[in-house]
Order: structure tokens, then C-alpha cells, then sequence
């Protein structure tokens, strides 16, 4: 009869799975492979991407077709006749010049309220403070953007709660939508959430103390922020800089429902291409130019400044 | 609303016709199963309603098949319906409720079905064929006009004589167009001094006459947008179909509507099928569109929409007898501009771009 | 802040940010309890028919349910994979990872709306469209960016000895995995995974180029709704959607505490 210390060792079952486990992997992705590890690992991300890429691949192909007006249906051979038509075009030139601005308006405009946001947030001392903020910028994030839109045309309509508020004291009901600075309005109250999240992390990262420092050897507010909160919280403002831009110049819902139908941005005019006129082909062409122009306006900012705060996982 | 009859009376009335219009297919065949439901694709607001009172819910009654509603642009299901036929799949409706231009377009892309079989296509009226295309890939339902619609509280002197009344400045940032211009290339053709008949090989003066009023700031939208833009007091006058209007008449605006000197642009609506569908729910969308012309379904339905139809002995809906939004007769249609479906399809897509080059300039 | 007059500045600016981030969902609120039969502010009398409408209305109650749906294969499709990428571009040295970034980016940097065409077409092609899955899977592939990020910024500052003691201790590749990667980046996969549930959620231009009737989304039968007459039930529909996204806010939290998106990498 054994003594109960010679009972042969229960292995645990989680043990036992653990080591099939490692003996699988170690079939499968032998350590010799450890190089391609982080490749394997990426790689469902990449194939998920290559959803998109696939379809601006569809895209490129349509763009390069032009409609057949007898039977409405795009023609089998290649041409670049889509590009001449957007390049001769006065509307597109418009468009685009329209979406670039209100994107460089909306960026400078919602980094200015997003800054002091952030800065507060990151800096306040009281926790009931920074919880307020934070469900204040939460709840419109996640409530999404047609939602937000129809709340600013109730407040801004000719009936709507400012324009009463106009006629309490005396000044007659003005037009406040329909047009462009309705429309740049209404991207700033939709991005401020994006900037403030991009920023405040890069904020927490500037030591209060240099702030302290900077103060004590002379330097006012405006000088201390100028010369050193800014240029320090400068991946935070690069970042929020591009997503705001790139949103901002892609954007198709706050233009179509506060613009009056006479403020479209690019993504407005492929939409009518591609519905309204079923020119699928000339649609093609605009998404492309607009992916162009993005993905330059990213490039440019990312050589110039650097990735910011958008740099996935790249360690600082 | 009111109406001389009830709803009670108006569903069985209705049931009854269709059961007459059913009786053909009958004879042919045991009738083929019914699927759970039929789907319509219908502009909304008042436009969706009147449909549900006049066709869709008496439908319902009689053959227990629901009907969903697909409010859904015209123009974003048609390349969704194109791509479907072209890709094989079941189009994602089963009728689609579009403009006589548009479903043209789907007409000359091969995408429709032939509904020349439908049995009380017997006892329509002229409009319901569709000039230019061989047999009936649509069915026109009715027409409509796209009048001068205005308050008259910001029109003291009476009603505008001119589409040029429209230039007026203080009516800047008062007056609504559709965001293609679709029913003001026309009007403005003449308002511009032109001819119709030099339409499409020149139709300079309507371009300059919209941009004129391109200086006036005109709001720019669809459908629903002028019965909530005249409803919220944003806008005095828009170029619209006048069913947009009397729906914000009904709901106690004070408008009133007409057709200047220079006309107003006439155009008929329609129904069609996507090809794609299962045998069996072809059939039943093939008797919703039968049931769709007969005259009890006319009736409610456009008196909702207040426009003329496609079947002869209409009763006109109430204070719109010998208004200038429901011509039926010859001397009406005079002050009408009608062009041809074919000239309009060809020709569209560049009115529409032209008009947005000058509005979005 | 010591002095007034930045105190002063900036309170001001925040005070105007929280202004217009709140009024629009207060108003949208406040309107929907109106008895009236248009949006009216303040609202005319007190009632809560338009969420008995909406309570009853079919159509409304279906879409939600397709949007929790979608927003399910989100998550199921973005979180797996969105953390494993997280880890791996913080954790691994990668060759080329510049355009791996430039790539991984591609989803902010290619519109919506030519991502939602692109996507249409494809799945058009694929036979796909008319089902609600690959509408998941679309949100999922739009706002990837979002989840590695918060999950690369969680790994980013796990201390890499902890995965090597692990090892000297004897721990095999998936038991470090499992016991020491994952419970450390879990932070980074709860707010990630809450907001593409969120973002899935509310995500409008795509859903409205790859649903049909049969599948369309909350947010797209708003906007449908939107373009015919505003009735206040619109209204009452977007209060319910505060109601989620202030439960969502809640949520995260309890969980990880909202101070999480404060924290630098």
C-alpha cells in the first residue's frame, strides 16, 4: 500500500491543455520561425485591410470605363475620358477647393477648442471635474453622427431654440443654416470628441513640472504654452490634426444635411455621381482623386511632423 | 383628410376590385404561393402614406400578403437593384415607385420586367405607356407638375405671373429648387427667353436664367425637404411637385400654388419589377401593380398625393377640380411643358451637372 | 493654471466646447417628450406617445436589432484581430513597419465613402450583399485603426522583463500569451472593443451602401427617417440612443475607468 506521498502526481487538466498547447505551436510555428512571429500576427489586420484595397482596385477598374447613355451600362474597353471630364470641369474644381478649405478651417477651429479641453482635462486637480468632461465628450462621440446633425437643425433652424433666443431680445430670425459656416460648424461639433481623445494622452506625457519651471523663470501663460506645452504636445496635435483633416475632407453626412444642398464636398458629388446620374464611372474617378488627395495630405503631414499620437504601437 | 366614403367601405371596395383583377390570372393557374411579404420602395412623408391608404393596405386586405416599405432614394436603389440583376442576386425589392425618367434608364439597362400581361392595363388612359420603350417594362400611375408653389402672406400683390417674379430680391435665400434642378431646366428655358424647342441642342438661356437665380440663394432639396422647409418658415416660394405643397397645406400651412406664364414642367411617375425575383413573387408583384391601376386604388391613393391618374372617371380630390397641379383636359395641358422621355434620359445626367456647376459655383 | 486670465481663457473655451457637444442631445431629448405633432422647443405639453410610437413601430425595433447584431460580428471579427496586431507592432520588430503603418492607416485615409463603394462592390461581387454579417465585417475593417491603437498603447507600456521572467520560469509561448501578454493588454481590448461596438453602432455612410430593406440599420432608418417629414419620434429614437451611449460610458468605467483614454503611451 503506497504512503500518500508516493500517490503518483495528478497531472491538472489545464496542464495537460496548456502543453498540447505549446506542443501544436511549436509543431505548427516552430521557434526557428520567431523572426515572422510579429508578421503572422499582423497578418489577419492585413487580409481584413485588404478588403479595401480590393475595392479601390474595383474602383480604379470602374474609373476607367465611361457610360453608355442607349444602354446605361459602362463601356468594355479602358479610356481616361472620367479624368478629362473631372479635370475640365468648373464644379469639381469648386468642390474639391470647398471640402480642402472647410477641412483646414475645421482643423484649426476644433484644435483650438480641443487644446484647452484636453489641457483642463489632463491638468485639474478634481476627479468630479475631469469625469464631467469626459462623459460630456463620450456621450456625443457615441452617439453618432446623423443623430448629432438632427439635433443642430433644431437648434439652428429659423424657428429653432437660437433664433428664439434672437427674438427675446429684439433681432429678427436669421438664417444659420444652409451654408458654409454651417457646415464648418457642424465638422467642428462632430470632431471636437476625435481631437480632444488624440490630444490628451500627449498632454499627460508633458511633465507639469516644466510648466512650473518655465513660470518661475518669468515667462507668462501665453509664453509658457507658446514655448513649451505646444511644441511638446506636438505628436498630440499632429495626430489630431490628421483625423480631423482626413475626416474632415472626406465627410459626407454633416454637408448633405446642414449644407442645403449647396455646400458639397467631394463625397457629396462621387454620391450623386454614382446614384443620382448613375455615372459609375465618373463616380469612380472622384473616390479615387479624393483617396489621392487624402492619402497625400496624411503623407505630407506624417513626413513633415511625423506619425503623432497615430503611430500604432511605435514606442516613443 | 376627409373622404365621402369610409375607410371600412374604401378597403372593401378595394378588395373587391382586386379580386376581379385576380380572377384572370386564375383561370391559368392554381394561384402561385404567396410569399410573406412584398417589398415596395416609396418616397416618404406624405407620399408613402397615401400609397399605404390607396394600395398597399387594401393589397394587404385582400391577399394577406404585408407590404414593407422601402423608403430608400430612388437614385441609391437603382444602382443597388443594377448591380443585383447583373450580379444574380435577388434585387433587393420587389417594386420600384420611380420617376418615368429614372426607370426608363433601368428600362434601356435590361433590368425590368415586361408587365404588358397585366389585365386592367385594358382600362387605362394614355399616360400609362411608356413613350419610346416597346410594351410596358413601366406603368405610369399618374402625372404631376412641378408648379410655382408660394405663401401667399409674402406674395401681397397676388399670385407670381413668372417664374422672373422669382428674381425679386427680397425673396434672397427665400425660394427652394430640387438640388438637380429637375422641373426648372425648362420653365427656365422660357423664363430665359429660349424655346422648347431648342431643347437639348440649346439650351443656353436656361443656364443663364439659373444663374440669375443663383443670386437669390435658393435653398436646395428633395421631396420632404420643401414640406418641412415651407413648414418651418425657412422659405417662401420653391419650384416642387405640387403634392409637397398641399402636404404642408393639409398640415395647416397656408400655401397656394400655380403655373406662370411660361409653364411648368409635366412628368408622370410609374411603377416596375426587377428582374431576378422568384416565379412566384413576381406574380404577386406583378397583381400589386395590376391592383395599383385599377380605379378604386387610383382614387385614394392620389387623392392623397392630389394629382391626376391613369384611369378615366377619377373623382378629383376635394378643391382641386380645375386646379392648374391637376390638368385633365386639353386646355389645361397647354400650359404644360411635356418633353420627351428619351430626350430627357439621354440628356439628363448633363442638365443635372450643368445646374450643379452654376448652384455650386 | 495660477494666473486669472489663463484661467480664464480656457474655462471660457471648454465652457463653449461643452456647450455645443451637449445642447444638440439635450435638446433631441427634451423635444421628444413633447405632446405636439412637430419638433417644438420648448416642447408643447408633456407626453410620452412618441415612445409609444416608436415602441410599437416594427420597422424601428427591427433595425435596432440588426444594429446590435452588426455591431456583435464587429467585435468578433475586431477584437481578435485587432489585438493580436496591437501586440505584434509593439511587442515584435518588424521590417518595413513604416508602410505596415502607412497600410494599417488605410482605412482613415481612404474616405468613407469610397470605402463603403469599394466594399459594395465587392461583396456585390463576392454574392454577399443582403446579408447583415458583412455589414460587421465592413464596420470592422473602417475602424480597425481604432482598436489597435488602444490595444499597441496598452501593450506599449507593459513591461517586456514580465514576459521574459515568465519564460525563465518556464512558461511556454502560450501560457505567456494567455497569462502575461493578454491580461496585460486587456485594458487596451476592453475601451478598443467598446468602441467599435459604439462606433458599429452609430456608423451610418457604409451600412447605407451595403444594407438593403431587409437589412437596414438603425442610424440608416434614421437618416431615411430624417428625409421625409421630422416627426418627434425621430426624436425619441435618438434619446434612446443617448440612453445606450450613456450606459456604454458607464460601462467603461466600471471597467476600465474613462481615465484610460488620458493615459499617455
Amino acid at each position: 500500500m503506497p504512503r500518500p506521498d508516493q500517490e503518483p502526481f495528478r497531472y491538472p487538466l489545464r496542464w495537460r491543455v496548456m502543453d498540447m498547447a505549446e506542443a501544436a505551436l511549436d509543431l505548427l510555428w516552430p521557434r526557428r520561425f520567431a523572426a515572422a512571429t510579429g508578421w503572422l500576427m499582423v497578418l489577419p489586420a492585413l487580409l481584413l485591410v485588404g478588403l479595401l484595397v480590393a475595392g479601390m482596385v474595383e474602383i480604379a477598374d470602374n474609373s476607367l470605363r465611361v457610360l453608355d447613355r442607349s444602354t446605361f451600362r459602362l463601356s468594355e474597353d479602358y479610356t481616361l475620358a472620367n479624368y478629362r471630364t473631372v479635370m475640365e470641369s468648373a464644379t469639381y474644381g469648386g468642390v474639391i477647393l470647398r471640402s480642402v478649405w472647410a477641412a483646414a478651417l475645421t482643423v484649426v477651429f476644433t484644435l483650438v477648442l480641443a487644446f484647452p479641453f484636453a489641457y483642463l482635462l489632463v491638468r485639474t486637480p478634481r476627479a468630479w471635474v475631469r469625469k464631467t468632461l469626459l462623459v460630456v465628450l463620450f456621450l456625443p462621440f457615441f452617439i453618432g453622427q446623423v443623430v448629432r446633425a438632427y439635433g443642430l437643425l433644431i437648434i439652428l433652424g429659423t424657428k429653432g431654440v437660437v433664433n428664439q433666443g434672437f427674438g427675446l431680445v429684439g433681432i429678427e430670425p436669421v438664417r444659420l443654416l444652409f451654408n458654409f459656416p454651417a457646415v464648418v460648424f457642424g465638422e467642428v461639433q462632430y470632431m471636437l470628441p476625435f481631437a480632444v481623445l488624440m490630444l490628451a494622452p500627449a498632454l499627460t506625457a508633458i511633465p507639469q513640472e516644466t510648466e512650473t519651471a518655465a513660470g518661475s523663470l518669468g515667462a507668462n501663460w501665453i509664453r509658457v504654452m507658446w514655448h513649451v506645452t505646444l511644441p511638446m504636445a506636438k505628436p498630440g496635435l499632429v495626430g489630431a490634426g490628421l483625423v480631423v483633416g482626413t475626416l474632415t475632407l472626406t465627410d459626407f453626412a454633416i454637408p448633405a444635411m446642414l449644407g442645403g444642398g449647396s455646400q458639397d464636398f467631394i463625397a457629396n458629388a462621387i454620391y450623386d455621381q454614382f446614384f443620382r446620374t448613375a455615372d459609375q464611372g465618373l463616380g469612380a474617378a472622384l473616390a479615387l482623386l479624393l483617396v489621392a488627395l487624402g492619402s497625400v495630405f496624411a503623407g505630407v503631414v506624417i513626413a513633415v511632423f511625423g506619425a503623432g499620437t497615430l503611430g500604432m504601437g511605435a514606442r516613443k | 383628410m376627409k373622404y365621402n366614403f369610409s375607410r371600412r367601405s374604401v378597403l372593401a371596395g378595394s378588395g373587391a376590385a382586386l379580386m376581379t383583377g385576380l380572377a384572370g390570372g386564375r383561370l391559368f393557374a392554381a394561384e402561385p404561393e404567396k410569399p410573406a411579404e412584398i417589398i415596395v420602395r416609396a418616397w416618404g412623408g406624405e407620399w408613402v402614406d397615401a400609397l399605404k391608404r390607396g394600395v398597399s393596405d387594401p393589397f394587404t386586405a385582400a391577399t394577406g400578403i404585408t407590404v414593407r416599405h422601402d423608403l430608400t432614394e430612388d437614385n441609391e436603389i437603382q444602382p443597388k437593384v443594377w448591380a443585383a440583376v447583373d450580379q444574380g442576386r435577388v434585387p433587393p425589392i420587389h417594386i420600384n415607385w420611380d420617376t418615368t425618367t429614372n426607370a426608363t434608364k433601368s428600362a434601356l439597362r435590361g433590368v425590368t420586367e415586361d408587365l404588358s400581361d397585366l389585365s386592367n392595363l385594358a382600362g387605362v388612359t394614355d399616360l400609362a405607356k411608356p413613350v419610346g420603350l416597346e410594351g410596358y417594362p413601366i406603368v405610369n400611375t399618374y402625372g404631376y407638375v412641378y408648379v410655382l408653389a408660394y405663401r401667399p402672406e409674402a406674395f401681397p400683390d397676388g399670385a407670381p405671373k413668372s417664374w422672373k417674379d422669382l428674381l425679386d430680391p427680397r425673396l434672397k435665400g427665400r425660394i427652394a429648387l430640387y438640388n438637380d434642378g429637375i422641373g426648372f431646366h425648362f420653365p427656365a428655358q422660357v423664363a430665359g427667353g429660349g424655346s422648347l424647342e431648342d431643347i437639348p441642342a440649346n439650351m443656353q438661356p436656361a443656364w443663364d436664367f439659373i444663374a440669375k437665380m443663383k443670386e437669390q440663394a435658393p435653398l436646395l432639396g428633395e421631396d420632404p425637404d420643401f414640406t418641412t422647409w415651407f413648414q418651418n418658415g425657412e422659405i417662401d416660394a420653391a419650384c416642387t411637385i405640387s403634392t409637397n405643397a398641399l402636404a404642408a397645406k393639409r398640415n395647416g400651412i397656408d400655401l397656394a400654388w400655380t403655373v406662370p406664364e411660361e409653364g411648368s414642367k409635366f412628368d408622370t411617375d410609374g411603377l416596375w419589377i426587377p428582374k431576378g425575383l422568384p416565379e412566384n413573387e413576381l406574380y404577386w408583384a406583378k397583381q400589386y401593380i395590376n391592383f395599383a391601376i385599377t380605379k378604386d386604388a387610383q382614387q385614394v391613393w392620389l387623392d392623397g398625393l392630389g394629382l391626376p391618374g391613369v384611369v378615366p372617371g377619377l373623382t378629383p380630390p376635394e378643391g382641386l377640380a380645375g386646379d392648374p397641379s391637376y390638368p385633365t383636359t386639353e386646355e389645361e395641358f397647354k400650359h404644360l411643358i411635356r418633353v420627351s422621355a428619351k430626350v430627357q434620359v439621354e440628356n439628363e445626367s448633363d442638365w443635372f451637372a450643368k445646374f450643379k456647376e452654376i448652384m455650386q459655383g | 493654471m495660477t494666473s486669472p486670465s489663463q484661467r480664464f481663457v480656457f474655462w471660457g473655451l471648454v465652457l463653449f466646447s461643452v456647450l455645443i457637444l451637449s445642447l444638440p442631445t439635450i435638446i433631441v431629448v427634451g423635444a421628444s417628450f413633447t405632446a405636439g405633432n412637430i419638433i417644438a422647443f420648448p416642447p408643447q405639453g408633456l407626453s410620452l406617445q412618441w415612445y409609444e410610437k416608436i415602441a410599437l413601430a416594427r420597422d424601428l425595433r427591427q433595425a435596432f436589432g440588426r444594429s446590435l447584431i452588426v455591431s456583435l460580428v464587429c467585435l468578433a471579427v475586431s477584437v481578435p484581430v485587432g489585438t493580436l496586431a496591437g501586440i505584434a507592432l509593439t511587442r515584435y520588430r518588424l521590417r518595413f513597419a513604416g508602410a505596415l503603418q502607412v497600410y494599417l492607416l488605410l482605412p482613415f485615409t481612404i474616405p468613407l465613402i469610397g470605402s463603403g463603394i469599394g466594399m459594395m462592390l465587392v461583396f456585390g461581387q463576392w454574392g454577399l450583399l443582403g446579408s447583415l454579417w458583412p455589414v460587421g465585417v465592413a464596420c470592422a475593417v473602417i475602424n480597425l485603426p481604432f482598436i489597435i491603437w488602444s490595444v499597441s498603447s496598452s501593450a506599449a507600456s507593459l513591461d517586456p522583463d514580465l514576459e521574459l521572467a515568465a519564460a525563465t520560469c518556464g512558461a511556454g509561448r502560450v501560457e505567456t500569451f494567455f497569462h502575461v501578454t493578454l491580461p496585460g493588454v486587456m485594458p487596451g481590448m476592453i475601451t478598443g472593443g467598446l468602441l467599435m461596438f459604439v462606433l458599429a453602432m452609430t456608423e451610418f455612410l457604409v451600412s447605407l451602401l451595403l444594407t438593403d430593406s431587409r437589412t437596414v440599420t438603425l442610424p440608416v432608418q434614421i437618416y431615411n427617417n430624417v428625409r421625409s417629414i421630422i416627426t418627434p419620434d425621430l426624436a425619441a429614437v435618438s434619446s434612446v440612443f443617448v440612453l445606450l451611449a450613456l450606459a456604454a460610458v458607464w460601462l467603461l468605467d466600471r471597467l476600465v475607468g474613462l481615465e484610460i483614454f488620458l493615459k499617455s503611451k
